[in-house]
């Protein structure tokens, strides 16, 4: 017997029971065996378990061991009687129960659908990358003590190789279309494989894989295109590749598939996996580029499921596998299908609780010394603060306390299972974020904990959502309504405070608040008011920080009304934030993002709304420079792609856009499309229009008039809100003139932009008096007998220089 | 995400959709006051939405009134700054 120290890498069910793989200090990686007799639950009478004990004992495939036994059911919140149905075989679990499942559908099953590998780790007390000190003989595991906790924020990670293969050219699907020589990096260096050659292809593919035995492929384009390419010469040439470490699987394959979800199509490409080595397939990940690889491991340790899984689903999928391993440590059963209807409820009861957030839509234009204050991670933190979970909302075990508006009672005498799952997460974020702070800016850490951060953060942010969703496990409507009853009443709380010490609020969002206050423009000055909401609403509040200005932007579609989520600004640093414009949205060209970016620096370095105003002609001598690039063809196509998700299928296509003609040429070209797949394209001159990027060959000249338009309707955004419309920006932009001055010259505040004459007599200052004269009203006149008359133009009043009328002189000559 | 009520910015566009035939027939002006109107209701939906009234229309006129109000407020206090400025008084002052 002799004892390892690795970290976990892969385990997953085979015919010896569980592979587990481990690498250790030195990058080796070593395979054991292990066992595991995986269990499902069943409940129902007795007549029929026992009906169920006598079909397993005759007709199951493989043995398995029958117990009656008591667990925990989380809503009834005593013990069940329950029948254990164990099966020492875990390759054998998943076909036995569906079996089972399917011969006696009218039982409850429990415990049915945890994925085998989170089993493992939840048997041994051990997660997906922890080190261990691992005891094994003959290959086959005897004891795992783990030596690392997955809430330690500082943490070891085995040495990875790293094999990286894509193909050669611009980054772009080659499914449809373009295919250059394959690239494989490894080991810092390159090797590149014309694609031709099938036979050498596998060979050379072979060799490496061989020769370096890398951890990690890390591919684009690996899932759909060249893990099925590089399989397909192996089995038809017989020279087998050992993509897997583990000689004895094959490598897993899973379909595609379009879904709707929050309104929208999503396109999920199909999967290819390993065993006893990682493929990530970048193009693929979800999420994945905003936390990459560290955030992806930090994911795995906290929800116990496999790296090549975790880089692959929605982090939803994350939240609910940790809310399992909570039931799983305290002994209570995981419904499989769950059935738990909504509870009756009053229409008066409805209206009170079926309702969201809090959005206000904000005082649209430019503001100056505006705060932003965030509640971090409001949901989460509201779910642990006020223990809001499926089981503890609306039970009558105890008093408990009220939620606000709906006034059901949450049970407060034990911690609900939600908020036990979360509360050790919002605690490692938080340290993480005193971290970040700490750090300096060279330190290699701060990037490294910066992922992770954001990795919780997507963890915490589809926490809500599947609090309400009834096909979640742990899901239940009227848990969801309570938590947005308490943020509703959280904001109000912090809108009463703000309001109270003098500060003026101008937006409402969700978790945030955006306020001003004459006065007040630096972080110092809302130390207090922090302290303050702190204490009354027991949440964390933060200060995002105080903006130079922020632009709050009116409805493209209806200019009167604003929208919530459509702003930009700069703060005192001089970064900027945008939410809702072109810069943000997925289908700007990366010229146009980078223009209206560029511009929005320039704008950032005024100070204040002044500042902002007199820095437009810098900003505008900007564009021009872009635009003249762009009209005389020096900006490379690349930074012209526009990416479109397709709604509907190729042929559904009614009305004949840029988007159908790409989906139509793609079709022609044999490409198979789905709903929700992305379509990149560019604008060409002529009747043509688009032309998908994948088949656009060589240097095809691009439209553009219609880059143009693009161009200076993100322009327009960002000058709005110092009233430029699009005839001003024309003006500026295209004719290189302007009424006030050169391009970029705004008129002073409240005078017509498109007017200049008036404007200019008003620029006069020795005009102000005569001009503020004529259009003061008169003062109420000493006799009430004194004549009205109607003044000739509009509503305003006689002048007072004007000539008397001849009723006055009438009037005046009585008096004398 | 499915909701059994609908929500305040639908109860809105069904208030709204309701009244097109009035709107239709006022004159172009008056129609174009109408959509002033609509549309400071629309910037109190929040509000109206947390209010949960039954019928939530009568919350829209009421939010119409606070944003008429809110211009009255700010006319007249305009007027009174022109008013002490022709006067040849500090128009920051005791107003």
């Amino acid at each position: 017997m002799s004892t390892l120290y690795a970290w976990l890498f892969d385990a997953y069910p085979s015919e010896a029971g569980m592979t587990t793989w481990w690498i250790d200090a030195d990058g080796r990686a070593q395979a054991l065996t292990d066992d595991l007799t995986p269990a499902f639950y069943v409940q129902g009478p007795h007549a029929d378990l026992h009906a169920l004990c006598l079909w397993l004992r005759a007709r199951a495939p493989v043995p398995v061991s029958l117990q009656r036994t008591e667990r925990t059911d989380l809503f009834l919140d005593r013990p069940i009687e329950v029948l254990a149905v164990g099966v020492p075989r875990p390759a054998a679990f998943q076909r036995l129960f569906r079996q089972t499942a399917d011969a006696f559908p009218s039982l409850t099953y429990y415990d049915a659908d945890i994925p085998l590998p989170q089993r493992y780790v939840l048997t041994r007390g051990i997660f997906p990358l922890a080190y261990c000190a691992v005891e094994h003989q003959d290959g086959r595991v005897i004891e795992i003590q783990p030596l690392d906790s997955p809430w330690e924020p500082e943490y070891r990670l085995p040495p990875l190789r790293v094999m990286a293969l894509r193909l050669d050219g611009e980054l772009r699907d080659p499914s449809r279309g373009h295919r250059g020589d394959l690239l494989i990096e490894v080991d810092g260096r390159q090797h590149a494989f014309p694609r031709r050659h099938g036979r050498q292809l596998v060979l050379g593919v072979r060799h490496l894989l061989e020769q370096h035995d890398p951890d990690l492929l890390v591919t684009a384009f690996g899932d759909s295109f060249l893990l099925p390419r590089l399989l397909e010469p192996s089995q038809h040439y017989g020279v087998p590749l050992p993509l897997n470490r583990d000689p004895h699987q094959a490598v897993a394959h899973k379909a595609a598939h379009s879904y709707f979800s929050y309104g929208r199509i999503v396109f999920r490409n199909e999967q290819h996996l390993l065993f006893g080595r990682w493929h990530i397939d970048r193009q693929n990940a979800f999420l994945a580029d905003d936390y990459g690889l560290e955030g992806s491991l930090e994911i795995a340790r906290l929800t116990g499921m496999p790296v090549q899984t975790v880089a692959r689903v929605s982090t939803g999928t994350g939240i609910s596998a940790m809310q399992v391993a909570t039931a799983w440590r305290r002994g209570v059963l995981v419904p499989w299908q769950k059935r738990h209807p909504e509870s009756l409820k009053t229409v008066g009861d409805l209206l009170v609780a079926d309702k969201g957030g809090l959005v206000y839509t904000p005082i649209v234009g430019l503001h100056q010394h505006v705060a932003e204050l965030d509640f971090s991670a409001m949901y989460p933190s509201i779910m642990v603060r006020f223990n809001l979970s499926p089981e503890t909302v609306g039970r009558s075990c105890c008093e408990g306390t009220p939620i606000p508006e709906i006034g059901t009672p949450v049970c407060t005498h034990r911690q609900g299972l939600v908020p036990e799952t979360l509360a050790p997460l919002l605690e490692k974020r938080f340290r993480y974020k005193a971290l970040i702070r700490e750090l300096s800016d060279d330190d290699p850490r701060k990037e490294v904990y910066r992922r992770r951060y954001s990795a919780h953060k997507w963890l915490l942010v589809t926490c809500f959502g599947y609090l309400g969703y009834k096909n979640a496990r742990f899901g239940r409507i009227e848990a969801h309504e309570a938590v947005t009853a308490y943020g509703r009443e959280v904001l109000l709380r912090a809108k009463e405070l703000v309001e109270g010490r003098g500060f003026r609020v101008l937006h409402v969002y969700v978790d945030g608040l955006w306020i001003e206050k004459p006065g007040a423009h630096l972080r110092p000055d809302y130390d207090a008011l922090l302290d303050e909401i702190r204490r009354a609403t027991g949440l964390h509040i933060g200060l995002e920080g105080v903006y130079r200005w922020v632009a709050f932007l009116p409805s493209r579609v209806e200019p009167r009304i604003s929208v919530a989520n459509r702003y930009f600004g700069a703060f005192e640093d001089g970064s900027v934030k945008v939410r809702g414009i072109e810069a943000r949205r997925h289908d700007t060209p990366r010229f146009i993002r980078e223009t209206q970016l560029g511009m929005l620096d320039i704008l950032a370095e005024g100070r204040d709304v002044a500042g902002f105003r007199r820095t437009v002609p810098d900003a505008i001598r900007y564009v021009r420079r872009r635009l003249q690039a762009l009209r005389t063809g020096q900006v490379p196509l690349q930074d012209l792609v526009v990416t479109h998700r397709l709604a509907r299928a190729p042929q559904e296509f009614v009305v004949r856009t840029a988007a159908a003609r790409v989906a139509q040429q793609l079709s022609q070209a044999g490409v198979q499309l789905s709903p929700g797949e992305s379509l990149r394209f560019v604008y060409v001159p002529g009747p043509e229009k688009a032309r998908a990027w994948e088949l656009v060959e060589d240097h095809p000249p691009y439209d553009a008039q219609a880059y143009t338009e693009l161009l200076l309707r993100a322009v327009e955004s960002l000058l709005l809100p110092v009233g430029v419309d699009r005839r001003m920006l024309d003006l500026w932009v295209l004719g290189n003139a302007g009424y006030w001055g050169p391009p970029g010259a705004l008129p002073p505040p409240g005078a017509d932009g498109h007017a200049p004459l008036l404007a200019a007599a008003a620029r006069v200052s020795m005009l102000r008096p005569a001009l503020r004269t004529i259009l003061t009203p008169a003062p109420p006149p000493a006799d009430a007998t004194r004549p009205q008359r109607d003044a000739p133009w509009g509503r305003l009043q006689t002048p007072r220089l004007a000539l008397p009328t001849p009723d006055e002189i009438r009037y005046a000559a009585r008096e004398a | 995400m499915g909701r059994t009520l609908p929500s305040i910015t639908q109860a809105f566009l069904a208030e709204q959709e309701s009244l097109s035939r009035f709107r239709r027939a006022l004159r172009r002006e008056d129609q174009l006051a109408l959509d002033d109107l609509l549309a400071a209701a629309r910037h109190h939906l929040a509000a109206a939405a947390y209010a949960s009234h039954l019928l939530p229309f009568e919350t829209l006129l009421l939010a119409m009134l606070v944003e008429e109000h809110k211009h009255v407020l700010d006319l007249q206090r305009r007027l009174e700054a022109l008013a002490a400025d022709t006067r040849g008084e500090d128009p920051s002052g005791p107003s």
